[in-house]
């Protein structure tokens, strides 16, 4: 099987439009933080992560730590998807691809999603069955992580931008969020999992501020 | 001292039948093999094992093979047949004698190939072969690529193969060293090794732990107690072939010739696979695993269930599968295999023995592996050796005939027994387990009787 995702339609965030005004807070400019330790969200990326929480009025989570030489920042050379659905909901991806033999090629490929104002599962479509049926886009539950605030159950089979990823997804405030990141050369299933921990450990919570 | 090309081989050889490797994981980590029954006396089959356990996991019946698996390839070195097949009966009855034929002892199977019959006994095998009636061929054929086979798959040569199974490494290392280090009648072409098993009573099984230890990548995705990397139980008692099954006298596809010479032998097929774990675990969700490896549809399995029973009387017949491929188009891998695997009608066999109506045939005797392809090879170019651990699975059966095991081969690709062949295209998702694997290497073997077991028709 080749190690090839679609990237294509994001069919669940297209669908089930939820209505306006969510659980959060829009009152204050405030960034938060997982736990009292975690780093800021980085000075180079606040700016982009802010503007996005405000386009789509809900928290977003910036990452302040990304493996290198993804930087978590939206409109930086490595930021290949930045999308917002007219659900609101949105998918940022990093990716840095090189090819060649052994160590000199590989992949770090990751996403961020946010579906603001719903928590269920969006729905993909099946591209391999003959209906197209659709099914869940994240699935096969494998275990919970926890994060200071955060616990979030671990899919391992994902659809879509995520096919090939594993996934983390978590609620908050009324709102769903993802991470995932591909399992590729040089990452394999269990580097990929410390990454997303990491990743998820330095996520910092971005509140949408007035217009 | 300058040694030559066969002397450094035959060193070389040596050292890895002696040496755990990386299967010396398999022995700190196997912990305790499971309790066995008591075996019997020598059947006058090889490829039998006597006193194999029965467990019960999910209400379904499962047999325990043996923890421990060789399979040694090589060609034959003696140039006086008739001396050779004197000093490997000798080696063999030796090991009858230090060991039993059960999981607990070990079970020694010898298989001979095409060339072997065909270069060193040419013209006692034209009047011996036995002979496949409804296939109208030989019941020993030259391997063949399958439609999911890549072009790559090297179709071998190799005269002999001898298997090994036990739950000792130490019986396994102690035959390996009789037959092919102390006695000089083979040259080794290849040494494949590997595991199946454990996960007794819910503890981690096996191929979880060596597959973890040694970073096989997806090894940690593997369920904790599967028998097998790819995580369904595949010994189940109704999926393998009951005792006599596969002999060549039994089901009545074999002429066996003028003086019945290979009576209670029967046919083996060798291949090597590739199993990509972590296409299977992060692109299959637990319900497509369950529509890929049985049926698509395939009904009342709860999520994590890893037995999945497979009774002959619910058996798919080639109409279910292409119903299903209308509707749903996709095959289940074994649903697919069963349309040609299990029993079309009753038989009854000249022993008198009733086989009902969806009984299997095939006798597996596969194990995992993270040989990549192989532990060993004398040409390594050509069997494209790798350096490190890869998880793979070198797959074994016995059937009744090299044809009896094509059609199933390619019942398990969509080309049904009717002949109809459903329009998949090669290795797509949709082809059952085909788009997790790729086979390395294929090769027929024929399994002599015990008592023709050591070069076969040499006599003669």
């Amino acid at each position: 099987m080749m190690r090839v995702k679609r990237l294509g339609v994001i069919a669940g965030a297209a669908v089930a439009l939820a209505g306006c005004g969510g659980a959060h807070s829009s009152s204050h400019a405030r960034i938060s933080v997982l736990r009292a330790s975690s780093p800021a969200c980085p000075a180079k990326a606040r700016a982009g992560w802010q503007r996005l929480a405000n386009r789509i009025d809900a928290p977003v989570y910036c990452p302040s730590w990304m493996p290198d030489p993804l930087d978590g920042v939206i409109g930086s050379r490595w930021n290949n998807i930045n999308e917002v659905s007219r659900d609101r909901s949105y998918l940022m991806s990093w990716v840095w691809q090189e090819t060649g033999p052994g160590a000199a090629g590989g992949e770090k490929h990751v996403n961020l999603r946010g579906y603001p104002d719903r928590t269920r599962i969006p729905r993909c479509v099946n591209a391999d069955s003959k209906k197209r049926a659709l099914i869940p886009c994240f699935s096969d539950a494998g275990g919970k992580v926890h994060a200071g605030d955060v616990t979030a159950t671990v899919y391992n089979v994902n659809q879509d931008a995520d096919q090939w990823h594993v996934l983390y997804a978590w609620r908050y405030a009324g709102s769903l969020y993802a991470l995932s990141e591909h399992v590729a050369p040089p990452f394999g299933y269990a580097k990929v999992r410390r990454t997303l921990d990491r990743i998820l450990r330095g996520l910092v919570l971005v509140q949408p501020t007035e217009p | 001292m300058r040694l030559t090309r066969r002397q450094v081989l035959a060193g070389a050889a040596a050292s890895v039948l002696g040496a755990g490797g990386i299967y010396e994981l398999v022995d700190q980590l196997g912990g305790e093999s499971p309790t066995r029954p008591a075996g019997a006396a020598l059947p006058p089959e090889q490829h039998l094992l006597d006193s194999v356990a029965v467990i019960v996991d999910n209400d379904v019946e499962v047999l325990v093979p043996p923890l421990h698996h060789e399979l040694v390839t090589a060609t034959v070195r003696a140039g006086d047949l008739r001396a050779a097949q004197r000093d490997l009966s000798a080696v063999l009855d030796e090991l009858d004698a230090r060991y039993e034929p059960t999981p607990a002892g070990l079970g020694v199977t010898v298989g001979w190939g095409l060339p072997y019959f065909e270069r060193r006994v040419p013209e006692a095998w034209r009047a011996h072969a036995p002979r496949d009636r409804r296939a109208r061929k030989f019941a020993l054929l030259p391997a063949v690529r399958f439609p999911s086979d890549p072009k790559e798959t090297v179709l071998e040569q190799n005269e002999v193969a001898v298997l090994l199974r036990s739950d000792s490494s130490d019986h396994v290392g102690d035959a390996a060293g009789l037959l092919f280090d102390q006695l000089d009648v083979f040259d080794v072409t290849s040494i494949r090794k590997g595991f199946v098993g454990g996960g007794f009573e819910g503890s981690r099984s096996l191929p979880k732990k060596v597959a973890i230890a040694a970073g096989v990548p997806g090894a940690d995705l593997i369920p904790d107690s599967a028998q097998l990397f790819l995580g369904f139980t595949s010994t189940q008692k109704d999926g393998l072939g009951p005792r006599l099954i596969s002999n060549f006298e039994t089901l009545g596809l074999v002429d066996l010739g003028p003086r019945d010479y290979f009576r209670q032998g029967t046919s083996m097929h060798v291949s090597h696979i590739f199993e990509d774990l972590e296409a299977w675990y992060l692109n299959f969700d637990f319900r497509e695993r369950v529509a890929t490896a049985f049926r698509p549809g395939q009904p009342g399995v709860r999520e994590g269930t890893l037995t999945v029973p497979q009774k002959p009387t619910k058996v798919d017949t080639v109409r279910g599968v292409e119903r299903d491929f209308k509707v749903q188009g996709r095959i289940g891998h074994s649903s697919a295999i069963q349309t040609s695997s299990r029993l079309a009608t009753e038989h009854v066999a000249e022993d008198g023995t009733v086989y009902q109506r969806g009984t299997a045939i095939p006798q597996r005797a596969d194990f995992n592996t993270l040989d990549n392809p192989f532990a060993w090879s004398s040409r390594p170019r050509v069997d494209a050796m790798q350096a490190g651990p890869r998880a793979g699975l070198h797959f074994v059966v016995f059937n009744p005939t090299s044809d009896d095991f094509h059609r199933n081969r390619l019942a398990m690709d969509g080309v049904l027994p009717d002949g109809r062949r459903l329009p998949l295209a090669v290795r797509e998702r949709n082809q059952g387990f085909n788009s997790v694997l790729r086979t390395t290497h294929r090769q027929n073997f024929l399994v002599p009787p015990r008592r023709h077991r050591s070069f076969p028709l040499a006599e003669m």
